[in-house]
């Protein structure tokens, strides 16, 4: 059985998008327009550390999408974690303390997605856009819809700023949540489960997988990691801005789905999430220090995402032949 | 009319997907006014034959004539394959189960619109009639299709496809596997209607791997191996067991019934199960038995088995395994308590399409290779490659994906999956729908051998000559209630059907 032989055209389809992403990052580095902005070592830093919290985000949604279901309030819960947690912060609350007021917002905030979608019934689109809109009231709320500043730790702020051997401490945050997420995926039974469940619902039940079980807790893990996307990005602004937790939702989500195109072709995965966070995030610091104007960024966002999901939909149904 | 009239005939048609010739010079011709059948296994290229003279994809070479006029496979298209007079059937269901049958007829032709694009029902109805009346369908315009039979919706399907030909009927009707989905008694139904279109003049192009209907119902068949074409004979001038010699290439040898084997302690007791159809029903199951549930639709064949995997719950009733009462109300349950299930519908239930066929055969004992935190692959695979031996499963690796084995071959990994549990109970629904000949044999094989063990199964089938085949017994339901048990020298498919019809109480 020749089990490593593979054809050419499976290396091409799974890192094409990782080639797009390094071609480019020296496309900018290269380009008279840019290099000199890209290249520098705060350029690098800070495209790192802002796209490491939605990076997050963005594994939090992969984890329902790999049963086929959609957490639309991925953002949301990051958006309230990052408000409270400030909020707690700013009235003295200790460190730890806060980091676990994060989290736990987001689990439970997760658990009450996981009971209306698994126990109510009520489809995870549905249920996560209305909790996400009213989480939203929630921040407005508490925040009359200004920032909260004001007394953060400064050791809190600087572990968001500073860097560890010249690399922003948020990404070896990023890099944490990423192999734990990966190990869940790919190496436990439960990630078994995941995919199994994601591919026929039915067959998954007479296999005697816990449905119920398994789908509802993708939404407490989802809220859990979201949670601590909050708590980061409190420590990465030195504030919580009640707008910010909408900002990550669609790119999160449309990294999630990229994932399918890239790493391992056809399935939502850990590191093809990643190489299209930060594919988009190169793209749109490259643009952006070229001194293209702001829309351009959208365009380029929206066509990568219709473009890499349908080249993904296209390898799948080759593959079907 | 000339009774010999060629009406179609394919020439030296080839076609290679990549390093396999999947059809290599395959000809064939179709008389006027008869049933042509295309029959063979899983890969002997008849589903690709027919989708290049669909023009569904371009051949490499061969030609087809229709009624005379000749075009090249290479150049096929679907618009001209319908212009030539080519109407198609296909395997998968192409009907609309939710809309009446007037609006399915409609849809296949065009609506007739009167002011403001206002569709004309009546017209559309009255139409309607008159093609249910010319194909002889038993249904009314107005009915939704889903509450039509089976075999019934497969007829509308065909007339739809027919409807627009003229009376004279100088068309070609190609059925691609029209019965795979189909339960036996609503075969005969569709097998009597397409005998008597042929009858009326209608030629009839008939693909499938079943040899029973090609005895029931094909003037001619063409066999399929390989991509070749081993002979083209006339069914009524041979037996079964030469057709399936001719279309293996070898002697089948066909599975002994073991009766008389002896039998061990009981292992399933069910007292008064109740549910849906299923009424205070008693069953007893002993170690090496194979307990045949035979019965029509609704019986309550399937939902029995359903019932002992916790997957429908019981309203009544307690099911005792190796004399100890478990409670089965969910599939866990039933699987620690020794049940193993084999769902009817392969593709709805039981297969992971896109997961690799290692996963496909690991899911059932997953927490088996969780040890210290880490998922034991290399021994995963170790057992897979295993299982590809002992289950006779043929795969080009244990990654490739499942959907890329053939019918056979998955549900051989399905059993597998199973199997590998040494489960104490085996309920199998359908064990060998959409599996031809050859793997249907091995299914046979691989129950009989997981029952020589010590276990004991139960199979539902709608195929009553499978039942007599496999099983020592056989229990036959008829709306719920068990109406006879045949064993020994009264089992055979002729008097379970008989039982399961009611003509005669046993």
């Amino acid at each position: 059985m020749s089990r490593r032989h593979r054809p050419l055209r499976h290396y091409l389809e799974a890192y094409a998008f990782l080639g797009l992403l390094i071609a480019a990052t020296v496309f900018f580095s290269v380009w008279p327009e840019t290099s000199e902005t890209f290249t520098s070592a705060a350029n690098l830093r800070s495209l790192i550390s802002s796209n490491s919290v939605i990076a997050i985000v963005a594994l939090a949604a992969l984890v329902p999408l790999v049963c086929y279901e959609f957490d639309l309030s991925v953002g949301a819960i990051a958006g309230l974690s990052s408000v409270f947690v400030a909020t707690a912060l700013a009235g003295g609350t200790s460190v730890p303390l806060a980091l676990g007021l994060g989290v736990g917002l987001g689990v439970f905030v997760g658990a009450v997605n996981a009971l209306l979608i698994t126990r109510v019934g009520v489809n995870a689109v549905i249920a996560t856009l209305g909790m996400s809109i009213i989480l939203a009231g929630v921040v407005n709320q508490k925040t009359s819809g200004l920032s909260v500043t004001g007394n953060i730790p400064l050791s809190f702020s600087e572990f968001g700023s500073s860097n560890w051997f010249g690399i922003p401490k948020i990404a070896y945050v990023l890099a944490v949540v990423a192999i734990a997420v990966y190990y869940l995926l790919g190496h436990t039974p439960y990630g078994r489960y995941l995919y199994a469940f994601g591919s026929n619902r039915e067959a998954a039940r007479l296999v005697g997988i816990r449905t119920k079980l398994t789908l509802g807790l993708t939404f407490v893990i989802s809220g859990a990691l979201c949670g601590a996307a909050g708590v980061l990005q409190v420590a990465r602004a030195g504030s919580a801005d009640p707008k910010v937790g909408e900002t990550f939702t669609l790119p999160a989500l449309a990294a999630a789905f990229l994932s399918a195109a890239a790493i391992k072709p056809g399935r939502y995965n850990v590191a093809g999430t990643l190489v299209a966070i930060f594919f988009l995030a190169v793209l749109n610091n490259g643009l952006n220090l070229a001194g293209s104007p702001e829309y351009v960024s959208n365009y380029v966002n929206g066509a990568a995402l219709i473009v890499g999901v349908g080249l993904a939909v296209r390898l799948g149904r080759r593959q079907e032949v | 009319m000339n009774g010999v009239s060629t009406v179609l005939s394919a020439e030296r048609v080839c076609k290679a997907f990549g390093a396999t010739q999947a059809l290599d010079g395959v000809s064939f011709e179709l008389k006027k006014g008869s049933v042509h059948a295309l029959l063979g296994g899983n890969g002997s290229g008849k589903s690709t034959l027919i989708k290049l003279i669909a023009g569904v994809e371009p051949a490499d070479r061969g030609e087809i004539e229709i009624r005379g006029k000749r075009h090249d496979l290479r150049s096929m298209t679907p618009a001209l394959a319908r212009e030539s007079g080519l109407h198609f059937v296909h395997q998968q269901r192409s009907t609309f189960p939710e809309l009446t049958v007037a609006e399915n007829l409609a849809i296949g032709r065009g609506f007739d619109t009167g002011f403001g694009a206002r569709i004309e029902w009546r017209q559309a109805r009255r139409r309607a009639a008159a093609v249910l009346e010319r194909f002889q369908i038993d249904a009314h315009p107005d009915q939704v299709l889903e509450e039509l039979g089976p075999a019934t919706q497969t007829m509308v399907a065909i007339a739809r496809a027919l409807q627009d030909q003229d009376a004279d009927a100088e068309g070609v009707l190609v059925l691609d596997e029209p019965t795979a989905s189909l339960p036996a008694p609503e075969v005969t139904l569709l097998l009597d209607a397409i005998r008597r279109y042929a009858d009326a003049g209608q030629s009839i192009v008939y693909v499938t791997h079943r040899l029973e209907e090609v005895f029931a119902v094909a003037d001619r068949a063409t066999l399929l191996r390989d991509g070749t074409v081993v002979d083209t004979v006339e069914p009524s001038s041979l037996d079964q067991e030469a057709l399936v010699e001719l279309m293996m290439g070898r002697t089948v040898a066909q599975i002994e019934r073991l009766r008389g084997r002896p039998q061990g302690r009981p292992i399933l007791a069910a007292r008064r199960l109740s549910v849906g159809p299923l009424a205070a029903l008693d069953l007893e199951i002993c170690e090496g038995e194979i307990v045949g549930v035979g019965g029509l639709i609704g019986s309550g064949r399937s939902t029995l088995l359903k019932a002992l995997f916790g997957v429908r719950p019981l309203e009544s009733g307690e099911v005792c395994i190796d004399g100890e009462q478990r409670r089965i109300d969910s599939p866990p349950a039933a699987m620690a308590a020794g049940f193993a299930y084999v769902p009817e519908d392969r593709q709805k239930d039981a297969a992971f399409a896109e997961l690799s066929v290692g996963e496909n055969l690991s899911l059932t004992v997953v927490p088996d290779y969780w040890h210290r935190g880490v998922l034991n692959r290399r021994r995963e695979r170790r057992d897979t490659l295993g299982l590809f031996d002992s289950f006779l499963i043929t795969a080009e690796s244990e990654e490739a994906e499942l959907r890329s084995l053939s019918g056979g071959n998955q549900q051989k990994v399905v059993l597998a999956r199973w199997l590998r549990r040494e489960p104490r109970i085996i309920l199998l629904d359908e064990p060998t729908q959409g599996v031809d000949v050859g793997a249907r044999a091995e299914i046979y094989e691989l129950v009989h051998r997981a029952v020589a063990a010590g276990a004991a199964a139960l199979v539902a089938s709608s195929d009553f000559e499978e039942l007599a085949r496999l099983c020592d017994r056989v229990i036959v339901l008829r709306k719920g209630v068990l109406v006879a048990e045949l064993r020994g020298e009264d089992l055979d498919a002729e008097r379970i059907a008989r039982v399961a019809n009611a003509e005669v109480v046993a």
